[in-house]
């Protein structure tokens, strides 16, 4: 009786495991015949599983006129999201920490405030404000900059403030003010170094979001590259869903690098100053 | 001219008074214990000695210069930190190094002195290191150095042993002690434990509530407690229910002693007599009581009785070898020498 419990009790967790990767896996794979088997999609089920793959579709996505430009205009963003995010949020968590630390608890609630706004109510709010008053910004390519701050605000926040609370910023800040160093050298030196992976990973978290977004993008008719894998999917679904696949394994590989980077930041590689 | 005087500082946080008008005056290349239960503002007075904090009153200076709206900066005092403060990213000798750089010294310089400073720490093999590979004590050792390469006016030392085990702590205070008068540094030492404070002081501190109690050398403070708290905060202390019977004498259970400073209480007044461990031997006559523990310590030896006509427990400093022949339930007397007893109001 109580072996076999022992032996349920090491089996469950594989099982769950097993589960959860096929919840994972059985879509992505389905995706993959879908765009790859050159068998029409009523036709497939298990006897031609193996009929027909071909790469041809992969290749398809990148001759679309619209590929390059808004891949290109999506990066923009993303870069431009990531550098805002850490120029307003790194500071105000240091602040956050070093002076005011009884309001840790109210700016943190602050920063999962997005989080409950739905994009599309936020986007609305602020077309129809700007709309009247300043065009100009709802015209500019990097108007959605902003929005996506605020829209990845729950998850960078969270992130830079984990790496802030993971070393102890009061100690090396004052250590290294008494050692004569400034604002600007104690950051330079002695946080920031401390600060990277942290800030490596809350970046990769915000580019993520800046890439994937759709709502924001779309009701502000900026011509992202989510936009064009929706309408491009719309014209030619099976080449669609190949540039989507791709999109899923570039990401999961861009993640798997960072996870991998964050790592070795972590055993400490040697910082000269 | 001293070296750092802290002038009627005063510091509030909100309605909790950290410091209630602080003054002292360290003289150059003096160590100076700041002594006191948890709360009383040691490290509140040290950290507005480093600049890190503004004082709400009064002012700090270093050589008769006025520096308490210097930023902590431009102070150039050395600070060494309760928690481990080394920079993570950095080795040991960077670290060390990490002061020099920000005053701009040229390298070959820079090196030199880093060399110079590990090999006062004894840390000179582990250069190389990082802060996570070395021990508690090697990165307070480490911390020591970076904090006294700068050549500091002032070196500050808030509880720099406390998160250190028994052994090490020994050691690392001894080797603090004898850096610090091989250098010649003017020194704050912040403690809460009073045998540290002893060991290592020319002065303590003796602090409560923001206040201080007691400042004198540790022989002063351990011998001649000007109050109850110092008396008790100090070392152990027995106490014993006592009457003033006039002038310097009081009354002990019936035996008449004489104590410094009864007088301070009127005739006839009940006070509490504090009598250290060493004031008190075990005798043929005195007052009556059971051995209840005999605690061999090595140089001497704890013996704790239970006095019969108190039923309390007195504990007994007995030099080597005088205790040898006691054992648990033997019969004694306790005589007690007033010389240097403090008298408190009994409530
Ligand atoms: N930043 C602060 N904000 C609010 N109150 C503070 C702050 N720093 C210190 N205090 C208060 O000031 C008083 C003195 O604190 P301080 O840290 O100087 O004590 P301490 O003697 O160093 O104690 P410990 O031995 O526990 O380190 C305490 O009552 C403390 O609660
Ligand atoms: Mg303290």
């Amino acid at each position: 009786m109580s072996t076999w419990r022992a032996r349920l009790g090491r089996l469950f967790p594989t099982l769950v495991l097993i589960a959860s990767a096929l919840f994972f896996l059985l879509p992505v794979l389905s995706s993959a015949r879908f765009a790859l088997q050159k068998v029409p999609m009523v036709l497939l089920n298990w006897s031609n599983v193996f009929d027909g793959w071909s790469l041809r579709t992969l290749s398809q996505p990148f001759k679309e006129d619209n590929f390059w430009p808004t891949l290109s205009l999506s990066l923009k963003l993303a870069g431009g999201t990531v550098a805002l995010t850490l120029g307003l949020l790194v500071p105000t968590a240091l602040f956050v920490h070093l002076r005011l630390p009884k309001a840790r608890a109210f700016v943190e609630f602050l920063t999962v405030l997005p989080y409950v706004v739905p994009p599309i109510a936020l986007v609305a709010g602020v077309a129809a404000f700007f709309r009247p008053n300043a065009r100009w910004y709802l015209n500019s390519e990097y108007a959605l900059v902003p929005l996506y701050v605020v829209m990845a605000l729950p998850f960078t926040y969270r992130s830079i403030d984990a790496g802030i609370k993971a070393i102890d910023v009061r100690t090396l800040v004052d250590a290294s003010r008494s050692l004569g160093a400034g604002w600007v050298t104690t950051f330079r030196r002695a946080l920031f170094p401390n600060l990277m992976s942290s800030l490596v990973s809350s970046s990769f978290l915000t580019a993520t979001v800046v890439l994937g977004e759709f709502t924001m993008a779309n009701t502000l008719a900026k011509r992202t590259f989510p936009t064009f894998l929706y309408e491009y999917y719309g014209l030619k679904a099976q080449s669609g869903t190949a540039l989507a696949l791709m999109t899923l394994i570039g990401t999961t590989a861009l993640l798997g690098i960072f996870t991998l980077f964050t790592r070795r930041r972590g055993a400490r590689v040697p910082t000269r100053f | 001219m001293s070296a750092l005087t802290f002038d009627a500082v005063r510091k509030t946080f909100g309605t909790a008074v950290a410091l209630e008008g602080l003054s002292i005056d360290v003289e150059q290349g003096e160590l100076i214990s700041l002594l006191g239960p948890s709360g009383c503002g040691k490290t509140t007075a040290l950290r507005i000695a480093a600049g890190f904090e503004r004082a709400d009153s009064g002012t700090v200076q270093v050589r008769g210069n006025d520096i308490t709206k210097v930023p902590p900066h431009k102070r150039n005092m050395g600070m060494v930190f309760q928690s481990y403060s080394l920079f993570p990213n950095l080795t040991v000798e960077a670290n060390v190094e990490y002061g020099l750089r920000t005053r701009g010294i040229p390298r070959h310089q820079r090196h030199e002195r880093v060399a110079e400073m590990l090999a006062l720490v004894e840390l000179t093999t582990m250069a190389t290191r990082y802060a996570h590979q070395l021990s508690g004590g090697q990165q307070q050792r480490v911390a020591l150095a970076r904090a006294l390469a700068i050549q500091p006016e002032v070196l500050l030392l808030d509880e720099p042993l406390s998160a250190l085990d028994a052994k090490v702590r020994t050691t690392l205070r001894d080797e603090i002690r004898r850096i610090q008068t091989s250098v010649g540094i003017t020194t704050l030492f912040v403690t809460h434990d009073q045998e540290e404070a002893l060991a290592i002081s020319d002065r303590i501190c003796v602090m409560s509530q923001g206040r201080i109690e007691q400042l004198g050398t540790p022989t002063e403070v351990y011998r001649h407690p000007t109050t109850a708290f110092v008396a008790r905060f100090v070392g152990t202390m027995n106490e014993l229910p006592a009457e003033v019977t006039g002038g310097n004498e009081v009354a002990v259970l019936g035996t008449r002693l004489s104590a410094p400073k009864a007088d301070a209480f009127a005739q006839g007044t009940r006070v509490k007599l504090l009598v250290r461990p060493e004031d008190l031997t075990i005798s043929e006559s005195g007052l009556a009581g059971t051995v209840t523990s005999v605690t061999f310590q090595g140089a001497s030896t704890l013996v704790g009785v239970r006095l019969d006509v108190l039923d309390r427990l007195v504990s007994v400093d007995v030099g080597q070898g005088a205790a040898d022949h006691l054992t648990i339930g033997d019969r004694v007397g306790v005589g007690v020498n007033g010389t240097h007893a403090v008298c408190e109001a009994a409530e």
